[in-house]
């Protein structure tokens, strides 16, 4: 990695790790950093399985899987964190390995509705089967995470400070392994799977088999934010891993920018405060969203990360022209 | 080295490929030519597996591998290039090689994820082995560009690099030199034959016959499916069924 590259990242983390103590006496900014740390997680999730040009239409289902097997594991067996969350995640891929197989023979917008379906029928079987998950009315009583002590001092994550450095440590360790993925040679080889299909498979590479590793480590970390969201929520709810919640992750990721890994986060962030700040206009407030979108989209078509390109260029045109004028 | 019995592939009603027997020896470079729709094609498509024949084996070193994948057949030594420039356009000529290489032997998913001293040892290597082909081609100077706005013939030379890359001990060409000026069909021409020397046996498809005589040892000449002449290449130019396959009826040539 380039030293410089590698700077800039450090002081995205170390910025991030302060963001909590800075603002540790509103609850309410606490709680929508815990949502913008699990939305991080969530959109560079999709984007593991995005890297190799399918679109899933359905993460949240897996979001869904992983929230109620972590938090049924806490509450019916009295799993430990350390246990129930690699679980969560593990049972999100299992579930992904199933539908995989099939999914990936299907490309492009066939895949978006396999997975589509896929996200109803999830919502649907948890909202009928209401002996385990407590159906429409929701999951209730969810544990927290527990508590830790630390050279006699006792820390207990159901408050939300202490939860947000447990769930923005998570977030960290799982992007740094998504990070890994996409800057190592296997993130070549899914963006050239992406590319050329068929270039893939004369150079030797299994895409079948690619595609479905993609989607199954994607699903993997979907799940383990899903266990972030069951123990920060403590009560889940159908509707919230249903369609739209899909889709607000997908277009997270389009508007911060696909092609490069900090692209989604940001996406996810900025598309996570839009909402809150503007939380005033009540049933408004979908069309700022709208805007913002549309801004973006219309103005910088690989996303927000090429904000400072575009600035730099244009910047440099003024300066071409001023220079000509002289 | 390779070798098909009674290779046949239907596409519905029509037969591509009708009981061909074709067979390459190790070292060799041997030319399939015909007219356009000869099925030339078809039968590449058929040996690196991306099509399935309808009837026949394929027989590779002594295994028959009518049914494996393209990617297993890969591994085992066969490469092919597209007739269109087919390439990851948007990545550098680097990055393309890069992607090439992805078989790295002996490291998995956890060694590449945690950048352990071994995949980093095995990444200077591909890259060392990376310069050579593309010394060979000569694109090394062109490395960092992407590869959609390299000249067209560049951007052929990086197909076969891309094949290359892969250690074949087979290649199949498919009109590596179409489009080429003539200054490029020259050098394109020196680089095949350097490749054989390498030691890689190379079956291609060319409509250029004055190169296609120059550096192919064997020709073995399809129509409509069916072979109709093999030899030396200037066995194949004396062969009557070939003059007309190619020139139509006697009579309407002038």
């Amino acid at each position: 990695m380039k030293l410089g590259r590698k700077i800039s990242w450090i002081i995205i983390i170390i910025v991030a790790f302060l963001l909590p103590l800075i603002i540790r006496n509103n609850n309410y900014f606490l709680s929508v950093f815990i949502l913008c740390v699990i939305n991080v997680l969530l959109t560079s999730a999709l984007r593991n399985i995005a890297s190799v040009g399918q679109i899933c239409v359905g993460t949240m289902a897996f979001a869904g899987i992983g929230a109620y097997t972590s938090g049924l594991l806490m509450m019916k067996f009295s799993f430990p964190i350390w246990a129930a969350m690699p679980l969560a995640g593990l049972a999100a891929l299992a579930v992904a390995a199933v539908i995989a197989y099939p999914a990936v023979r299907v490309t492009g917008v066939y895949f978006a509705m396999v997975t589509l379906f896929f996200a109803e029928v999830t919502r649907l079987v948890i909202s009928e089967w209401r002996s385990l998950t407590g159906g429409s009315s929701g999951l209730l009583n969810i544990p927290t995470v527990g508590t830790l002590s630390f050279f006699g001092s006792t820390i207990d994550f159901g408050h939300l400070l202490p939860y947000a450095y447990f769930a923005l440590t998570i977030t960290v360790i799982c992007l740094l392994f998504l990070y890994r993925i996409d800057h190592s040679q296997l993130g070549t080889t899914l963006s050239s799977i992406e590319q050329d299909e068929s270039v893939a498979t004369s150079i030797g590479i299994n895409v079948t088999g690619f595609k479905v590793s993609s989607f199954c480590i994607g699903c993997f970390f979907t799940g383990v934010a899903g266990s972030l969201y069951a123990h920060y929520l403590r009560v889940l709810n159908p509707e919230t891993f249903g369609l739209f919640p899909s889709i607000y992750l997908l277009i997270n990721m389009v508007a911060g920018g696909r092609k490069k890994f900090i692209g989604p986060i940001i996406g996810a962030i900025i598309l996570t405060l839009i909402p809150q700040i503007f939380s005033s206009l009540k049933e408004y407030q979908p069309f700022i969203y709208v805007a913002a979108l549309y801004l973006v989209l219309y103005l910088l078509p690989g996303g927000i990360v090429d904000l400072p390109v575009i600035v730099s260029s244009y910047l440099s045109k003024l300066r071409r022209e001023s220079l000509a004028n002289d | 080295m390779i070798e098909t019995t009674a290779l046949t592939k239907n596409f519905g009603g029509l037969t591509a490929v009708n009981n061909l027997n074709l067979k390459v020896n190790s070292g060799e470079i041997v030319g399939l030519i015909g007219p356009n729709g000869a099925g030339k094609t078809t039968v590449f498509n058929l040996l690196a597996g991306f099509l399935r024949p309808t009837s026949g084996k394929i027989i590779f070193e002594g295994k028959d591998i009518s049914n494996k994948p393209p990617h297993l057949r890969v591994k085992l030594g066969i490469a092919r290039t597209f007739q269109l420039v087919r390439l990851f356009q948007s990545f550098t000529v680097q990055r393309n090689m890069e992607a090439a290489s992805h078989i790295y032997p002996g490291i998995g998913f956890w060694e590449a994820v945690f950048s352990t001293p071994q995949y980093r040892r095995k990444g200077i290597q591909i890259s060392e082995e990376v310069t050579k082909i593309l010394q060979l081609l000569g694109l090394n100077e062109q490395r960092n560009e992407i590869a959609r706005n390299m000249p067209h013939g560049y951007q052929k030379l990086l197909g076969i690099a891309l094949a290359l890359a892969t250690h074949p001990k087979l290649l199949l060409l498919d009109e590596p030199l179409a489009g080429m000026s003539p200054g490029e069909v020259a050098k394109a021409s020196e680089i095949i034959s350097g490749i054989r020397e390498r030691g890689t046996t190379i079956l291609l498809i060319e409509h250029n016959m004055a190169a296609v005589m120059d550096i192919c040892d064997r020709l073995v000449v399809l129509n409509f499916g069916v072979e109709i002449a093999r030899g030396s290449p200037e066995e194949v130019s004396q062969n009557q069924d070939v003059i007309q396959a190619y020139l139509g009826v006697r009579g309407n040539v002038a």
